[in-house]
């Protein structure tokens, strides 16, 4: 047995036990040491990616590990490390501290991982599931919170219909080619074309584009801002690995889903940017951003093309740090006493708080697409992409779309910095967890966009 | 010599970071000062020693930088860039001393002014399309900032305006760059963003039109042409004195030294082809936005109008295809950065003492501020094209060129320049010497108005001696500025 090969799982479920038993035994008051220790394992799993020696098959071959799935574990386990420390103060603030949160987030991060270390259908759903159920706790966390509850109840019920859509479409799959490993499958068949259209429209639930966003803002809108913050960075560059890796796998002799995901991606990107100019809230608005960035992520999905895919994974991992980032100001903003994340709350916040001011204003530049933000180069590698594989079209629907969108993300900095305010809101405090998660982000979100060899290098030679 | 130019480009931002640290603003109003002094020495000296006999780029500096996309750090400049660095240098430090007494906020101010500073002297020296694009893009968040922090009324929306059109324009520009880098890509199987790499290429008739066009989008909203003008109005009238004068003095020259470095070169067969379509475009902005410049009643507005109508003679100039046109066209530039920008400084110096720009509210100012009255009757004859003054050499050169080829157009152009003359002067004789229409309270209190000081007068001198120069003496700059026409038109 090659224990090697699922070392960051197994660390990582370590940590979850360890975490389950630590926390029988603490008082509420420790719940920023769970937090910091699960970061110590999460960071640990992390580390052990290096020695991970690849390609190599487990279990039979249903685990396998490839460079490109290590790279995503790596990118899914940063991400979840940051959201950790980021969340204990505003849960504390909040009070509303629940001990078994910290090995939540891991419990989800963890299913995220063994979805993406499969090449069977089949333990893909296993994982896929065992994020999406934990995600639904972690939305509805505020149990006596309306709008909690109804957005983790939109969550499950419209999540659900994900999953089993998913688990429709690989029984179909299996009855056309009489296999649910990712394997190349020749020859026409409509059961097969069904199988994959189901199996996409439920990942592009999971990602939440158009038509499929219908939980979205409400579960964004409703969950604690840290899970918020979770929600739409973590799970989403899983999803991305995963569809590249399904697109590489399976899908590549199934030319007709290319249409498909054209139509997603197009109602994913207006849909998104035009509705988002209708909210009042910041943090509904961020989550209709991400309903457009799902279309923009897409498009790089229409084609099998190494540089899309490798400028999508890019793009997808920068646009968590950045998402990360402002849903972490969000939160800190929410812990004062009072805030609502209505536009009116924002006014004049340069006045009272001007570096988290000029931060949020770095993300939102950011996610517009202004360099020298890595956000960017995303865009740009999509582009080059588009136009390589004739596809201006696309390229020119995802321009004009961007634009669209630089309105919304400038109404917020308008209200933060040029209005002035008329409620003041005391400088809320920010815990040593925050700033660094404010800190390592917004650092990264600048220096890829200056210096991506790194990233890139790590992605090219392993799609 | 070629570390020179990079530390003209990155100097002004370490500054800003500098000034963003000590946050002392006496010391920021000093430091920007002695920086940008710094900065306009370090490019007078390269204006100095370019040898304007060699052909090609000097002061190359290449780094490989994102090697997997083809980026490299790559700047130099040829002479049409380094005249218009120096200007922008000049400009900038201009800018610095007249804000000397700048209360409202100087610390984030200076600092923004000097990150754009970077930008603006960035843009002129790329030569790697990626880079090219960075400093672009660079110069959008502090000049949407300036105008929304330090504007007049509608200071929101006309920020919002202009990001709004320059992003639309920047997007397509990026398009275009996408297109011509795959096909270079898929031609020679090599992803360059370089210049000179693109430069060999030649690329297909139908990608030479579409990649025109998306560059051509890019350009035409920051020059601005007709009829993607709207946000220059505006933003001028609600910037802050030195928010205008230097997105008319150097921002507008982006989209236009764009044309020049990259449409021309780059896309020869394309850009012959849309002739008549730039022709018609640069003459409606020169006689439309004349006669829109008659109409206003608002200073900064009529010098913005006039801006648009200077920029349409420089399209026309560029796309005259001629040597002649092209050299006056570039001369234009530079020119029209000087007195526009020297108006402006005008209109704000007047500001600060009346807190208006309304014609109706002013008048016979001559009779209270009579130095001022000199140095802005100066900077009218030089927006005028007035002989002895930079940009009558240019508009001459450029209707020579241009009558050469199109006689007709060059007509028409001309009508431009003559309605130029009346609304300056017009503007000039209202605010001014027109003393009727002035009630007695408000000539009581002109009275105590304090004419020019140090800070307003450096400017003035600096910007009008360097257009006096450009036009009493013109042989060095036209020898400068044909350096790039050569390259153009090669030969």
């Amino acid at each position: 047995m090659n224990w090697n090969a699922v070392l960051p799982e197994l660390i990582l479920g370590i940590g979850i036990l360890t975490l389950f038993l630590v926390e029988l035994f603490l008082a509420k008051k420790h719940y920023k040491f769970l937090s910091v220790l699960g970061f110590v394992f999460t960071f640990l799993s992390a580390y052990s990616i290096f020695f991970v020696n690849y390609p190599a098959k487990v279990f039979f071959d249903g685990f396998s590990i490839d460079g490109l799935s290590l790279v995503g574990k790596l990118f899914v386990l940063a991400l979840t490390g940051l959201v950790l420390l980021a969340s204990y103060d505003y849960f504390n603030k909040k009070d509303s501290v629940y001990n078994e949160l910290p090995y939540l987030y891991l419990i989800a991060t963890l299913g995220l991982m063994i979805m993406l270390s499969s090449e069977n259908l089949a333990i893909i759903f296993t994982g896929l599931e065992l994020a999406s159920i934990t995600m639904y706790i972690l939305t509805g966390l505020f149990r006596k919170d309306y709008l909690s509850k109804e957005g983790a109840f939109k969550y499950l019920v419209i999540g659900t219909t994900g999953t089993s859509m998913y688990a429709l479409g690989t029984g179909l799959i299996y009855a056309a080619s009489g296999s649910i490993t990712l394997s190349h499958y020749s020859g026409e068949n409509t059961l097969f074309a069904l199988g994959i259209v189901l199996i996409i429209s439920a990942l592009a639930l999971k990602v939440s584009a158009a038509p499929f966003h219908f939980w979205t803002p409400d579960a964004y809108e409703g969950a604690p801002t840290p899970t918020t913050a979770y929600l739409s960075t973590v799970p989403k560059v899983a999803f991305y690995f995963l569809f590249v890796k399904l697109l590489v796998g399976l899908m590549s002799s199934f030319q007709d889903w290319r249409y498909v995901v054209i139509v997603l991606a197009v109602l994913s990107m207006f849909y998104g940017n035009v509705v988002a100019y209708a909210q009042r809230s910041v943090k509904r608005l961020l989550a209709y951003s991400s309903i457009a960035h799902a279309g923009y992520f897409l498009t790089a999905l229409t084609a099998v093309d190494k540089d899309l895919f490798t400028a999508l994974l890019f793009y997808v991992f920068v646009y968590g740090l950045a998402n990360l980032g402002a849903f972490t100001i969000l939160s800190i903003l929410e812990k004062n006493e009072g805030w609502t994340h209505n536009f009116l709350d924002f006014k004049g916040l340069y006045q009272d708080s001007p570096l988290l001011a000029a931060l949020l204003a770095l993300f939102l530049f950011a996610l517009i697409g202004i360099p020298p933000a890595a956000i960017f180069l995303g865009k740009l590698g999509i582009f080059l992409g588009l136009v390589k594989t004739e596809q201006l079209v696309l390229g020119v629907l995802f321009a004009i779309a961007s634009l669209i969108s630089a309105g919304y993300y400038l109404k917020v900095i308008v209200y933060m910095f040029l209005y002035k305010g008329e409620r003041r809101f005391k400088r809320p405090e920010i815990s040593a967890g925050e700033a660094f998660t404010i800190l390592v982000t917004s650092f990264l979100v600048v220096l890829l966009g200056l210096f991506p060899q790194v990233v890139l290098n790590l992605l090219t030679s392993r799609i | 010599m070629e570390l020179l130019l990079n530390i003209a480009i990155f100097l002004p931002l370490v500054g800003a970071i500098v000034v963003a640290l000590v946050r002392n603003e006496q010391f920021a109003k000093v430091f920007s000062i002695v920086l940008s002094g710094i900065v306009a020495i370090i490019t007078l000296i390269l204006f100095l020693n370019f040898d304007f006999s060699k052909q090609g780029f000097q002061y190359e500096t290449y780094l490989p930088w994102i090697e997997p996309l083809g980026i490299g750090y790559h700047v130099g400049v040829d002479g049409m860039a380094i005249t218009l660095i120096l200007m922008t240098a000049i400009l900038f430090f201009a800018v610095f001393v007249w804000s000397w007494k700048i209360e409202d906020r100087p610390i984030p101010y200076i600092a923004l002014f000097l990150a754009l500073e970077t930008a603006c002297i960035g843009v002129f020296a790329a030569l790697d399309l990626f880079l090219f694009y960075l400093f672009w893009e660079g110069m959008l968040i502090p000049m949407y900032f300036i105008i929304g922090f330090w504007g007049h009324d509608r200071k929101v929306y006309a920020a919002n305006k202009f990001f709004i059109y320059t992003f639309f324009g920047s997007l397509f520009l990026l398009l275009g760059i996408a297109s011509i880098l795959v096909y270079g890509y898929l031609e020679t199987g090599k992803l360059s963003f370089d210049y000179f790499f693109h430069l060999q290429l030649e690329y297909p008739f139908w990608l030479q039109l579409l990649a025109f066009l998306l560059f051509g989008l890019g350009f035409a909203v920051k020059i601005p042409m007709w009829p993607f003008h709207t946000w220059l109005p505006d933003a001028h009238v609600e910037a802050p004195t030195a928010g205008s004068v230097i997105l008319a003095g150097v921002l507008l020259k982006m989209g236009t030294y764009g044309f020049v470095r990259f449409s021309l070169p780059l896309f020869p067969e394309a850009s012959k082809y849309f002739v008549p379509l730039i022709f018609t475009l640069s003459v409606i902005a020169v006689i439309y936005a004349a006669m829109m410049a008659i109409a206003q009643t608002h200073m900064k507005r009529l010098i913005a109008y006039s801006s648009i109508s200077h920029m349409g003679l420089v399209t026309l100039g560029t796309f005259a295809l001629n040597p002649d046109a092209l050299n006056g066209a570039i001369y234009l530039m530079i020119a029209h950065g000087l007195s526009s920008a020297a108006l402006f400084f005008g209109a704000g110096f007047i500001y600060d003492r009346i807190h208006s720009y309304h014609m109706d509210d002013l008048g016979g100012l001559a009779r209270y501020v009579p130095y001022f009255t000199f140095a802005f009757f100066l900077a009218v004859l030089a927006g005028i094209a007035f002989p002895g003054f930079a940009s009558f050499v240019s508009e001459f050169l450029i209707l020579l060129g241009t009558f050469k080829n199109h006689p007709i157009w060059a007509f028409v152009a001309g009508i431009g320049m003559v309605l130029g003359a009346a609304y300056s002067l017009y503007m000039f004789w209202k605010v001014m010497l027109e003393e009727d229409s002035i009630p007695e309270e408000r000539k009581e209190k002109w009275k105590k108005l304090k004419d020019i000081e140090l800070h307003h007068a450096i400017p003035f001198a600096l910007i009008i001696a360097m257009a006096l120069i450009m036009g009493v003496y013109p042989y060095p700059f036209v020898k400068i500025v044909e350096h790039t026409t050569k390259l153009v038109f090669g030969g």
